[in-house]
């Protein structure tokens, strides 16, 4: 496949993953946020929205980084804004898949102390997702 | 074991293990690794001598082209995934069109990143490059 083709699909495939995982930490926090007694429904339907979009997010992040290889010529490091790029972008790539794997195996049965600090990590992710993706767009647009 | 700790371990295997395979199997695709690392070699060898001698602009773009450049053009300005830039037969201004201007599904705009000085820098850099 032609270069350039990879390259939009990068470019198309990688905003999903840090959307899902911002909007994942938002719901959860909101869910967290809300009183329990009063509006028990509405948390858990943050809860679920949470858990939905971060799944979500986790399996789009592994087509995002396939073809963000594929662009970099496998290279798992490099150097300029492709090595700032990386630097964010692996541990963001490992907190996503354990924090999603964790999810799935804890389902709704996380305490409440457990879950909170699953959200200071879902929100750290976040942020590194959001730096690897500014240094993708600064690698791209400005090289 | 809790559930929660249970899960943890499950996501630290499973994060440990991704990120494991991705770096186990990435340079088994990265092409000619041999061949490009026999020539990183000799770029590097070569370009310690060369960029002793390089002096004022020449000597800056060097360290322009090593940080923005190299990644796709290669570390000795061969060729990667960009073209070769030894014996450019472009005028100043083409090359500076191309550098500001970008080559559309090709090359990224360097217009925001370099400004003129840096792109005479570079050119003085360029130049530099015959065999």
């Amino acid at each position: 496949m032609e270069n350039s083709l990879w390259i939009k699909m990068h470019g198309g495939t990688t905003h999903f993953p840090i959307a899902l995982v911002m909007a994942s930490a938002l719901f959860d926090l909101v869910g967290l946020i809300i009183p329990e007694n009063l509006e028990k429904s509405r948390r858990a339907g943050f809860r679920a929205a949470g858990f939905y979009s971060l799944i979500l997010g986790a399996m789009g992040s592994i087509g995002a980084v396939l073809s963000g290889l594929v662009i970099s010529r496998w290279q798992l490091w490099g150097r300029g804004n492709l090595a700032h790029h990386h630097t964010f972008l692996w541990p963001a790539f490992g907190l996503l898949t354990g924090l999603a794997v964790w999810r799935l195996v804890v389902g709704n049965h996380a305490s409440n102390r457990a879950f909170r600090i699953y959200l200071g990590i879902a929100l750290i992710t976040a942020a590194l997702m959001g730096a690897a993706g500014y240094w993708g767009g600064e690698l791209l647009l400005k090289g | 074991m809790s559930i929660e700790v249970k899960g943890l371990l499950l996501g630290l295997v499973t994060a440990l293990g991704l990120l494991g395979v991705t770096f186990g199997l990435s340079p088994l695709f990265q092409p000619n690794k041999t061949t490009d690392a026999n020539r990183e070699q000799q770029a590097n060898a070569a370009s310690v001598a060369s960029t002793d001698v390089l002096q004022g602009d020449a000597k800056r773009g060097y360290g322009l082209f090593d940080q923005s450049c190299a990644p796709c053009h290669g570390d000795d300005a061969r060729g990667d995934e960009g073209p070769s830039l030894y014996n450019l037969a472009k005028s100043d201004a083409r090359i500076t069109t191309i550098i500001k201007g970008g080559v559309k599904g090709e090359m990224p705009s360097f217009a925001k990143k370099f400004n003129d000085a840096d792109v005479q820098a570079l050119i003085a850099y360029l130049r530099t490059l015959k065999d």
